[in-house]
């Protein structure tokens, strides 16, 4: 009976959360629980003229733990079925899953009820600041995620939407959030928005031009967000296993996987 | 944030090429967020060697003097310089005799070694375990930066030029998205018989 007793202090099994009860010098047990856990993994959106990309590593982790290989971080919102087919909206979310997972849903059903009272659907701009809201709406017990919306705006072109785990919002050409951020922005700093890129010769301190800013077809992007995961990959223990993508243009969104190292 | 090797800030980098090495560091010098200086470079030379030091500042200071010292006595003995290969394994041991009460530092060597012409580089932790790469080494409070710019920009066989910009682009984006590197840089291009030092603006923010 002991094994099945979940107490730890009778030689059964551990509890899932990180600490323990333990014996005071009296009958007293302390006990504790800690409602957030980091399960790892990392997330990067790329937008582009017509075009946008959102990525993430599908490891879940706990510790040292690996929960499973496969556990997208990205989804589709919004759509009108459960296939969400038609969606045109993207989230990732990477930090606390469970809360991830609770925020996906939210904004989903969220995203669907406007459809169906407004009779068209949510732009991402107005999704964005929803999301925001959310987010905010939770100031004293936060979802512990660091949130990315992705679509087209009202132009057609490419939108991230960055958020911090209490809602503060930005748009951005580009964005890495997760456990690899650190390694994969300075990256995408260089070799998307071009930083400490300059014309050759064109002059010395503050004549130097810059390089100009040209917008990054398709094929680059996609080149760009596989280079930068595999980087993560090598160097971060909390990456790896597989890659999912999402391709949003105005033909809706096309989904694509692609292993990555399982070590 | 009381660790002593994130108090002065700092950031390091080396890394092989074809018949070439390169090694690079940022200028800052902190206390905390406050920025002290930025004329405080991380790299120095010992004849055919580089040794770059981050981590606390006085302990910086210390070592590299530590080192010359070391380093003349050995060519006062020897009547040669001393190889990169050598002196990593100098590093290692006057560091692990300090093994509980170390110098905060994260040592990075670079040079080639004369006879055979090889590039060699490694890296350290504080107490003289020496890190044997074939590609790059990075080093201090921009490491994780550093260690993703790196990864993605280094290739196999770069030529001094293609090398040089190469460490300058990798130093530069870690060094700006870590607040306490940055304010320019030196990158050292090591050849054969030929040393080249640039030294780069880079954002003073």
């Amino acid at each position: 009976m002991t094994m099945f007793s979940q107490n730890p202090l009778m030689n059964g099994p551990n509890y899932s959360f990180s600490q323990t009860p333990t014996m005071a010098s009296g009958a007293n047990k302390e006990h504790s629980f800690y409602p957030y856990t980091d399960n790892g993994g990392s997330t990067l959106a790329i937008s582009g003229n017509d075009f946008m990309i959102m990525a993430g590593d599908t490891r879940s982790t706990s510790g040292y733990n690996i929960n499973t290989r496969y556990s997208p971080k990205v989804f589709k919102i919004g759509g009108t079925t459960s296939s969400q087919d038609d969606a045109t909206l993207v989230l990732s979310v990477v930090g606390f899953a469970a809360d991830g997972h609770a925020l996906k849903e939210k904004l989903d059903a969220i995203v669907k009820m406007y459809r169906y009272q407004h009779g068209k659907p949510m732009s991402v701009k107005a999704c964005a600041q929803r999301l925001s809201t959310i987010l905010y709406g939770k100031r004293f017990f936060p979802y512990y995620v660091t949130a990315i919306l992705g679509g087209l705006d009202e132009d057609g072109k490419g939108a991230v939407y960055s958020y911090d785990p209490v809602g503060s919002y930005e748009r951005e050409q580009c964005r890495a959030a997760g456990a690899a951020a650190s390694l994969i922005m300075p990256f995408l700093d260089n070799q998307v928005n071009f930083k400490n890129q300059y014309i050759p010769g064109s002059g010395e301190g503050h004549a130097l031009v810059e390089r100009a800013k040209d917008p990054l077809p398709l094929v680059v992007v996609e080149a760009l967000v596989k280079d930068a995961f595999d980087s993560a990959v090598e160097r971060h223990i909390e990456v790896g296993d597989g890659l999912s993508m999402m391709l949003i243009t105005k033909n809706g969104i096309e989904e694509k996987f692609l292993p990555l190292k399982k070590d | 944030m009381s660790s002593p090797f994130a108090i002065n800030g700092g950031a390091c980098v080396a890394m092989v090429g074809k018949d070439c090495v390169a090694i690079a560091c940022d200028l800052r010098l902190g206390l905390q967020a406050l920025t002290v200086s930025n004329n405080f470079p991380k790299i120095f030379s010992y004849g055919d060697v580089y040794l770059g030091l981050t981590g606390l500042a006085t302990d910086v200071s210390t070592v590299s003097d530590l080192f010359r010292y070391k380093v003349n006595m050995y060519r006062l003995r020897e009547e040669r310089n001393i190889a990169p290969s050598t002196m990593a394994n100098l590093v290692s041991s006057s560091l692990y005799e300090r093994r509980f009460g170390p110098y905060f530092v994260s040592p990075v060597v670079a040079g080639i070694d004369q006879k055979s012409g090889k590039p060699f580089i490694c890296g350290f932790d504080s107490i003289g375990c020496i890190d044997f790469a074939k590609d790059f080494i990075v080093s201090g409070t921009a490491s994780d930066q550093l260690f993703g710019t790196c990864e993605g920009l280094w290739e196999p066989d770069l030529g001094p030029e293609d090398l040089f910009e190469t460490i300058s682009q990798a130093l530069l984006n870690a060094v700006d998205r870590d607040a306490l590197s940055g304010w320019g840089a030196h990158v050292y291009i090591i050849e054969k018989d030929k040393t080249t030092k640039r030294l780069l603006k880079g954002r003073q923010d």
